[in-house]
């Protein structure tokens, strides 16, 4: 009754690149989406007439470039628009901060708030692409994975071992001592500025329940440099036509090779039997068989809603409850009448890339602090996108698209509950924006709030978390999902996880997908043999 | 002109116990100290008639048994009495009271909580075998990752393999101990606030963070980490105060030939051809030795003692970017009587341990907040015990010494300065206790207190810092006090570092002191 090779739970950009590949080596490979739309929490919607947003994640941070060579992606539509400036920080009084991606107007921009930090911008950049650099590559190679034994590859060892000494002295040294810091303390070391110091940290902090203070903020940074790195700040990209339009490109890739993917197909269970992962059944009550299952769901999802417990250890489920998700993210999608012009910006131009409200390191501070007691901040960082500046297709001619990433609004509220607390959390975003932007509450048309209740209600992510499991230190790495289970497969055989609670984590990279991609195959030949 | 085979820069407990390695090993040794005392940050002193204040390090716990053993410390008088309850008082009136005795702190953790008194248990064994896992290396010399040197490679060979012969329980174990923080580690384990809490508080000591800081984990296994006489898990007091210990050790130098001279500061390292020749003091005296070690901090020793011209820019710039923040203020209280404390009236044995005001994680988080924007906590923790409890001679007969650790006291304010707070902190400490122990206003006869200001200009900790510099992961092992130089050598040679900034860091621990001075009979 195996018809298929494997099922991958879930059609947000990583199952789809594992289906991909899977599909690409010949396997039989079908996709169950719960939703009507492909794409997860990187998908394209026209939620209101005309205007399509980018409705979860809006940036392709760093996605693979191997992936999207190997499945040919540009033939199956995928354009990167590269977005300039890197970043727009406006104040309430004061000039703002554009960095540009070129490096020369970036250096010269930056030295209008400080001649010290212009100077040693561009030393800053380099340093962080080596290091970078260098984390990525360790992001590829086999961890340790004692629940794996016999694994153990010493020459993985030697490998990175040769890798770390090819560093030199001191790009080796500041990799370990980088890896753990605070970003405030890092970025310290290096600027005077503190809107310059609070741009840099704001991408460390999104998504992740910590402020600028805190360790392990830094390395969030460098997780935010992979792919290829703009300097000093996140390797971000649009996708023309809508971030759904990589997941598009991911899907048509699959499909190509024979992958059949599904929507409006809930999983409601994975089937064992031996203790071997053979089919699922759906919420409608049908059940479909495979050699194996491959869930891109959150590892919380995955084991304590699709799993029978029984058949799982309780020291492993124990590590599952433990892991995490404590979402502070809440996503504004906006339908603009015409853009917003922030207090002393001199051209829409500079509204073409990402947008920070989130001026002063104690700004970021207060507002993370307000998250720690269980209430959303009434200042909150924000990261802004407008992408109809670079893509007009996505508004009708003359309007615009506003997509928030609104920080510290804690899943966990003490004294109220999302659902009483959503319009009031829109109202403060708007009007915070509108005072930095003056006249911004009149150009909008349509507004839409996901708070963390509907990220985990509509998308699926427990806990409102974006990155499935926070991106922390103890969480990372041969940690990630769980302590022992690093390389994508779990303690019932046949079921393999490929989300981004998968090592290396959050972010529309590809890389969870492709990885456990890699694992699946190998396990799958090894089978043959 | 008088010569020496090393001088040593500051007679704190590691400069003595560097002193007394080097002379035990039949050098020709001399300790400058600044101050009329010995003992630099762990001193007793008899700041008011009759009443004697171990002024700042006020417990012991990790204290090397190596050191006692190798210096014979209990010969001249070293003697620790246990301290081992902990009393929490709550604002509802309720309290938290742990103590030496197994069977009544299962008992009193499951009035709280059931689940948690068996958690507690669990916890402890597996704490236990984590500290013990760790223990070697707070012994060792850190290896250099990032060279060839086979001496290196076989030093992260062995820490590699000893990690690995751990098995995954306690590897993992320990990767969640070093990077989560201590708040998101106990939630793993209890329900109950006042016990998380207190434990986290262990974690937050002497750091620039808070309960939810990551990071802060790791402390918590310093808990553990106790060895005293052999009994794990135990902190202790010093018979005559902290300063005994480090009386204990200078009497041991003084035995093998160490010369010990107080009241001289020393202005400068002598520096010829990149190699340090010697020091001068303040009354211009020039001193000749073959090896200095300074026991003082980085910044006090590169920034201070030494021209820059003899130092590179970028190791000048790694000595200006290590974190030393301070973050702690003292308290010292002569007292008439005990205090009463409401939720545990009259004179206990609560009050022959730690008394911790540590009600909530969000109190402790709430006064790290305070402090992450320049000022103190309005409502600090505190780490109390009544030395007089345990060793009478500490006060005149009926009457006692109360020594409180109050964080958070940043030493950067964002207004004022200390001098104009110092008495406003006091305030707020005697406030904050008097919640708890309503009598505390009626019985206090004397008051010092020790800002983080006054621990940099009083006892020359830069910025106050107690550990002489953060423990942060950034800040440990191969990276402390610098990368590259955690050998306890610098870039001048001759010139070494054996203080509580080098590996394995802060706390009356000597191992700091040991370890320099093993590094310099290598090399001589």
């Amino acid at each position: 009754m195996s018809n298929y090779d494997a099922i991958i739970i879930g059609a947000g950009h990583n199952g789809l690149t594992t289906a991909a590949y899977l599909a690409k080596a010949g396997k039989k490979v079908l996709v169950l989406e719960r939703r009507v739309a492909i794409g997860g929490s990187a998908a394209t919607e026209e939620i209101f007439p005309g205007f399509k947003f980018a409705t979860v994640a809006h940036l392709a941070s760093g996605f693979a470039g191997e992936v999207s060579a190997d499945l040919d992606l540009k033939k199956h539509g995928l354009e990167l628009l590269p977005i300039d400036p890197l970043l727009f920080a406006p104040q309430l009084n004061g000039a703002p901060l554009a960095i540009w991606h070129d490096a020369a107007k970036a250096v010269e921009a930056i030295s209008r708030h400080s001649k010290s930090d212009a100077s040693k911008y561009p030393a800053f950049c380099a340093r962080l692409k080596t290091i970078a650099g260098f984390l990525r590559t360790i992001y590829g190679l086999a961890l340790p994975d004692k629940a794996n034994p016999g694994e153990f590859n010493p020459m993985e060892l030697l490998k990175v071992g040769l890798k770390f000494h090819g560093l030199g002295d001191k790009e080796g040294y500041e990799f370990l001592r980088i890896l753990p810091m605070s970003i405030a303390d890092l970025l310290h070391e290096w600027f005077e500025n503190d809107l310059l110091k609070a741009s840099l940290a704001a991408s460390s902090m999104l998504g992740s329940f910590v402020g600028p203070r805190q360790q392990g903020t830094a390395f969030n940074l460098l997780h935010h440099q992979i792919g290829a790195s703009n300097g000093a700040l996140r390797s971000a990209g649009l996708v023309r036509g809508g971030i759904g339009n990589l997941t598009a490109a991911l899907a048509r890739a699959a499909e190509q090779q024979g992958a059949v993917i599904r929507t409006g197909a809930e999983v409601a269970q994975v089937v064992t039997k031996q203790s071997a992962a053979s089919a699922v059944v759906l919420a409608n009550g049908e059940e479909i068989a495979a050699g194996c299952v491959i869930s891109s769901a959150d590892v919380k999802r995955t084991f304590l809603k699709l799993v029978e417990p029984t058949y799982l250890d309780p020291h492993f489920l124990l590590q599952v409850q433990n892991i995490r998700a404590r979402g502070t993210v809440a996503k504004i999608n906006l339908a603009l009448d015409a853009l917003p012009k922030f207090k002393q910006q001199e051209s829409p131009s500079q509204l073409g890339g990402i947008v920070y409200i989130g001026p002063t390191l104690d700004y970021l501070e207060r507002a993370a602090d307000d998250a720690k007691y269980g209430r959303y901040s009434k200042q909150p960082f924000m990261e802004i996108t407008m992408p109809s500046v670079s893509d007009p297709s996505l508004a009708p001619a003359g309007k615009h698209v506003m997509s928030v990433w609104m920080q510290s609004a804690p899943y966990h509220l003490r004294e109220s509950n999302w659902n009483d607390q959503r319009d009031a959390l829109g109202d403060t975003v708007v009007n915070l924006i509108d005072d930095y932007a003056p006249g911004f509450k009149n150009s909008i048309l349509h507004r839409q709030v996901l708070t963390p209740l509907d990220l985990e209600q509509t998308y699926n992510l427990t806990g409102g978390h974006p990155d499935h499991a926070e991106m922390a230190l103890d969480q990372i790495f041969f940690m990630r999902p769980v302590p022992g289970w690093s390389r994508y497969r779990t303690p019932i055989d046949h079921l393999y996880l490929c989300g981004s609670g998968t090592h290396p984590g959050g972010g529309v990279t590809g890389l969870p997908g492709y990885y456990a991609a890699k694992h699946v195959l190998k396990d799958l030949k090894q089978k043959k043999s | 002109m008088a010569s020496y085979d090393a001088i040593i820069i500051g007679g704190g407990h590691n400069g003595l116990t560097s002193a007394a390695y080097l002379a035990k090993a039949g050098k020709k040794v001399l300790v400058l100290e600044r101050r009329h005392v010995l003992g630099g940050a762990a001193v007793t002193e008899e700041i008011y008639p009759g009443f004697k204040y171990s002024v700042c390090s006020y417990v012991v716990s990790l204290l090397r048994p190596e050191v006692i053993r190798d210096l014979e410390l209990p010969k001249y008088d070293l003697e620790i009495i246990p301290l081992d309850s902990t009393f929490t008082p709550m604002p509802n009136g309720d309290h938290l009271f742990r103590s030496g005795d197994h069977a009544q702190t299962r008992r009193e953790i499951a009035r709280h909580s059931v689940t948690d008194a068996e958690a507690y248990e669990h916890y402890g064994q597996l704490m236990a075998q984590m500290a013990l896992a760790v223990k070697p290396m707070l012994g060792m010399i850190p290896p250099e990752p990032t060279t060839w040197n086979p001496k290196d490679l076989f030093g992260l060979a062995k820490v590699g393999s000893h990690f690995r012969d751990l098995g995954d329980k306690l590897v993992y174990g320990l990767t969640k101990l070093m990077t989560m923080s201590s708040a998101d580690f106990l939630d793993e384990w209890f329900d109950t606030d006042v016990l998380k809490a207190t434990m986290s508080a262990s974690g937050i000591i002497g750091t620039f963070m808070g309960p939810r800081s990551p990071g802060t984990a790791y402390v918590l296994l310093h808990h553990y980490m106790g060895e005293l006489d052999g009994a794990f898990r135990s902190w202790g007091f010093a018979r005559g105060g902290t300063g005994a210990i480090s009386n204990a050790i200078a009497s041991a130098a003084r035995h093998f030939g160490a010369e010990i001279r107080t009241e001289v500061s020393v202005d400068q390292v002598t520096i010829k051809n990149g190699r340090a020749t010697g020091v001068v003091l303040s009354s211009g005296e020039e001193i000749h030795a073959k090896v200095v070690v300074s026991s003082v901090d980085p910044k006090r020793t590169f920034l201070k003692m030494i021209d820059s011209q003899h130092l590179d820019a970028p190791f000048l710039k790694q000595v200006q970017d290590f974190k030393i923040r301070g973050s702690s203020a003292k308290v010292n209280l002569s007292l008439d009587a005990l205090p009463n404390f409401t939720s545990m009236p009259g004179k206990g044995p609560h009050l022959g341990g730690a008394i911790s005001i540590s009600p909530s994680l969000d109190y402790i988080e709430r006064a790290y907040d305070d402090a992450k924007y320049g000022d103190f906590s309005r409502r600090p923790y505190m780490d109390i015990i009544l030395p007089s409890r345990l060793d009478p001679s500490m006060a005149p007969p009926g009457k006692h010494v109360m020594s409180i650790f109050v964080q958070y006291a940043p030493y950067h304010l964002a207004n004022g300065t200390w001098p104009e707070k110092r008495e406003a902190l006091g305030d707020t400490v005697i406030d904050t206790l008097s919640e708890y122990a309503p009598n505390m206003k009626d019985i206090i006869l004397h008051r010092q207190v020790v800002t983080p200001w006054d621990l940099e200009q009083e006892f020359g900790l830069t910025e106050g810092n107690i550990f002489q510099g953060e423990l942060t992961l950034d800040q440990l092992f191969f990276l402390r006090p610098v990368p590259g130089w955690a050998k306890y050598r610098t870039p001048i040679k001759n010139l070494y570092m054996c203080g509580a900034c080098t590996h394995p860091g802060g706390g009356v621990m000597a191992a700091s002191g040991r370890l320099a001075a093993l590094e310099i009979l290598k090399s001589s």
